[in-house]
């Protein structure tokens, strides 16, 4: 047992109130954003990714001046549901005084925790989260700079018309393809937005497909597909369905001349299941990778470098990139601003016009009504040796070309 | 025709994998009389005991089984003794606490691998067997195959063996069988270790097939539920034709209708089978009630 004398006890409760009182002090100087994501459960890889793009965002606004003169502090708020999203806000918000809030990881908790900011009169800026009817919401505290689901399904659609199509050596009329997606409401908006755009193409949609990500088999779904012969499949799903998908397909003989994933498919995951020659060839819609060319995306690989310098690996995900750019955009967006008002930051919003190919994702910054950046799109990877290789569009590609596919 | 052939083969293939994964549930449901909420989650440590092995000691997931198989048993014998019986007097407690190794087990997953999906390695996940237009995938041959073994081989130690007899008279009356001498703990926690260690079976030969997940079980464990009171409560003839009902019932309704309604359509005949039989195809009357089954 250690002696406590009666001086050592004054001198640690002087000690206690002095760190109190600088606790305070630096509180007041500091701008404090709450970084919404899940922190701890299945989705905690990525949630800490996400983080790892808000914290190298940070290092750079605090280089250049912070934000409304002051430095940037970080504040995780760690919520893998709704529930835990709101309590994460009314936490951060209440207790640590958080200037402004930023996520989500998961477009579930996005939702309610906009909304719980929304009662502090906080702001939400969104730069991960996917579902359409966030912005669709018209929610006053709640921006969007990075892609949604709309974005993903677009750039699905433009790989097949621009590029797939002629590498098939076919016109779009004669292109026929075969829509496979999961069954709840993000595969399926996005399914539905693709055959949309398909159609209106000339392209032939054979049939769409849905299965619950959890499925123990998917051998009817790729039956269905196979038997129906497409030139192109397409899954948008999660990674155990995805993965499942793949491997049924090469067991029951599936080879479409092009397989296209959207969303999910360009992780370890998916590469360990299936092995190289296993996804060789796939192609996959993801978030912008800091292989990107300079041209496209200024400063992608300086990010890299940054990356790796602070954490001592590559990224893990793709998905730190777009939370970094989306950061920056929100450290400008307050600060010509000169608040964090949701009011005043909706306000300049409409200022923000810069082309594509601005920021390192290839990101530009454009918001429509509902503040959604109407510039922010993904790329598309393929698998070439075991690596994901940014194959389109073509000048996000650089030098990188696509393989395997018709030619 | 070949097209339905195919369709045939795939349903059989997924009721070995039901089959599989229900017979332990099953087994402990009809001895020990509880429901083993939890099982899903021993399938679960089963796969990842595959991978521990294949990681650790470099061994085929099929090898595993040797390692995997024997742990499971022994962790069915201790959750029986430490958790299980101590509340044996309190049926809806022995279910809470099933349902607490559940968290517990997926948490502690959870905890280790962040969620992470793994994958394990083996030669045979690889190899299909081809005729004309049919492709088996072997890894799931193997599970059919093994679904025939343990039903013959639990149908054989149940009605040939002094321990498979002691075991069937303590699931038809504990207090008799008691005062005949046979040790009722005992047998339930050699039930409990087997039907675990069954469920580490269907784990270790189903990690080649999926992506591993911390919660991987919960989507065997609907459709084993389904299974063991399709096939009736108790019954391993139950578990084993059960599944390859419910496997066929999915196969056609998702590749003629829609895989959107394949579940939909197993429970409307699964609704339909209870009433017509409420003790499931193989049970006895009155089974669903106290889970009184016969073997025969």
């Amino acid at each position: 047992m250690m002696k406590l004398t009666r001086r050592a006890a004054l001198a640690g409760a002087a000690m206690a109130l002095c760190l109190a009182a600088g606790g305070t002090a630096m509180a007041q100087e500091t701008f404090k954003v709450g970084t919404i994501n899940p922190y701890s459960g299945p989705l905690a890889l990525y949630g800490g990714e996400v983080n790892r793009g808000y914290e190298l965002a940070a290092d750079a606004v605090n280089e250049a001046g912070g934000i409304l003169g002051r430095q940037v502090e970080i504040l995780k708020g760690d919520a893998t549901n709704p529930q835990e999203g709101i309590a994460a806000v009314e936490r951060l918000a209440t207790r640590e005084n958080a200037d402004a809030f930023i996520g989500t990881y998961l477009s579930a908790v996005a939702g309610a925790a906009s909304e719980t900011a929304l009662n502090y009169n906080k702001l939400y800026w969104d730069t991960n989260a996917l579902a359409t009817n966030l912005t669709e919401r018209g929610l006053p505290n709640y921006i969007r700079s990075g892609p949604y689901s709309v974005s993903f399904a677009d750039v699905s659609i433009d790989l097949i018309l621009n590029s797939l199509a002629a590498r098939l050596g076919k016109q779009p009329g004669d292109l026929t393809v075969w829509l496979e997606h999961e069954e709840s409401v993000y595969g399926t908006s996005i399914a539905e937005h693709q055959k949309e755009r398909l159609e209106a193409a000339g392209v032939k949609v054979l049939g769409i497909g849905a299965h619950s990500y959890k499925s123990i088999d998917l051998t009817d779904s790729v039956l269905r597909a196979r038997d129906a012969n497409p030139d192109i499949w397409v899954q948008t799903g999660y990674v155990p369905d995805g993965n499942l998908l793949l491997r049924t397909a090469r067991d029951q003989g599936f080879k479409p001349k092009a397989t296209v994933f959207v969303g999910t498919g360009d992780t370890k995951e998916t590469l360990e299941a299936m092995g190289a020659d296993g996804v060789e060839g796939l192609l996959v819609v993801s978030y912008p990778r800091p292989d990107i060319s300079e041209d496209y995306g200024p400063g992608s690989k300086a990010y890299l470098e940054a990356y790796r310098a602070k954490y001592g690996e590559d990224p893990i995900a793709p998905q730190s990139m777009a939370a970094f750019v989306g950061f920056k955009i929100m450290a400008q967006a307050i600060n010509k601003a000169g608040s964090a008002e949701p009011e005043a930051v909706s306000g300049v919003l409409g200022s923000f016009d810069e082309p594509l190919r601005t920021y390192e994702t290839g990101f530009g910054a454009k918001f429509d009504d509902n503040k959604q950046n109407q510039r922010a799109y993904p790329t598309v990877i393929q698998w070439q040796g075991g690596k994901q290789v940014t194959v389109f569009p073509d000048d996000a590609a650089g030098d990188n070309k696509m393989v395997n596919i018709g030619n | 025709m070949e097209t339905f052939l195919n369709i045939v083969i795939v349903g059989l293939l997924l009721g070995g994998i039901y089959g599989l994964v229900s017979m332990g549930l099953n087994l402990i449901f009809g001895v020990v009389r509880i429901v083993n909420f939890a099982q899903g989650e021993l399938v679960m440590l089963g796969m990842y005991g595959a991978y521990l092995s294949w990681y650790l000691l470099g061994l085929d997931p099929y090898l595993s089984a040797l390692v995997v198989v024997p742990c499971l048993f022994v962790l069915g014998v201790i959750i029986q003794r430490f958790v299980l019986q101590p509340l044996q007097n309190e049926p809806s407690m022995q279910i809470f606490a099933t349902f607490g190794l559940l968290i517990l087990f997926q948490n502690i997953v959870l905890a280790i691998t962040r969620g992470t999906g793994y994958s394990v390695h083996s030669e045979v996940s690889r190899v299909v067997l081809s005729f004309e237009d049919i492709n088996i995938s072997l890894s799931r041959l193997i599970v059919l195959i093994m679904v025939i073994l343990v039903a013959v081989g639990a149908n054989w130690f149940l009605h040939s063996t002094m321990y498979g007899k002691a075991v069937r008279a303590v699931t038809q009356d504990r207090r008799s069988a008691r005062l005949m001498g046979i040790n009722v703990e005992l047998a339930f926690m050699l039930t409990f270790g087997v039907g675990s260690a069954l469920a580490g079976l269907a784990g270790v030969l189903l990690a080649p097939i999926y992506t591993l997940s911390p919660q991987i079980g919960g989507n065997f464990i609907l459709a084993a539920f389904a299974v063991v009171v399709l096939g009736g409560l108790g019954s391993v003839w139950g578990a084993f034709f059960g599944g390859f009902i419910i496997g066929l019932i999915e196969a056609f309704a998702g590749y003629y209708l829609n895989p959107e309604l394949k579940h939909a359509i197993w429970f409307l005949v699964f609704i339909a089978v209870l009433i017509v039989r409420p003790g499931g195809l193989f049970g006895i009357a009155g089974a669903e009630e106290v889970g009184l089954r016969e073997q025969d």
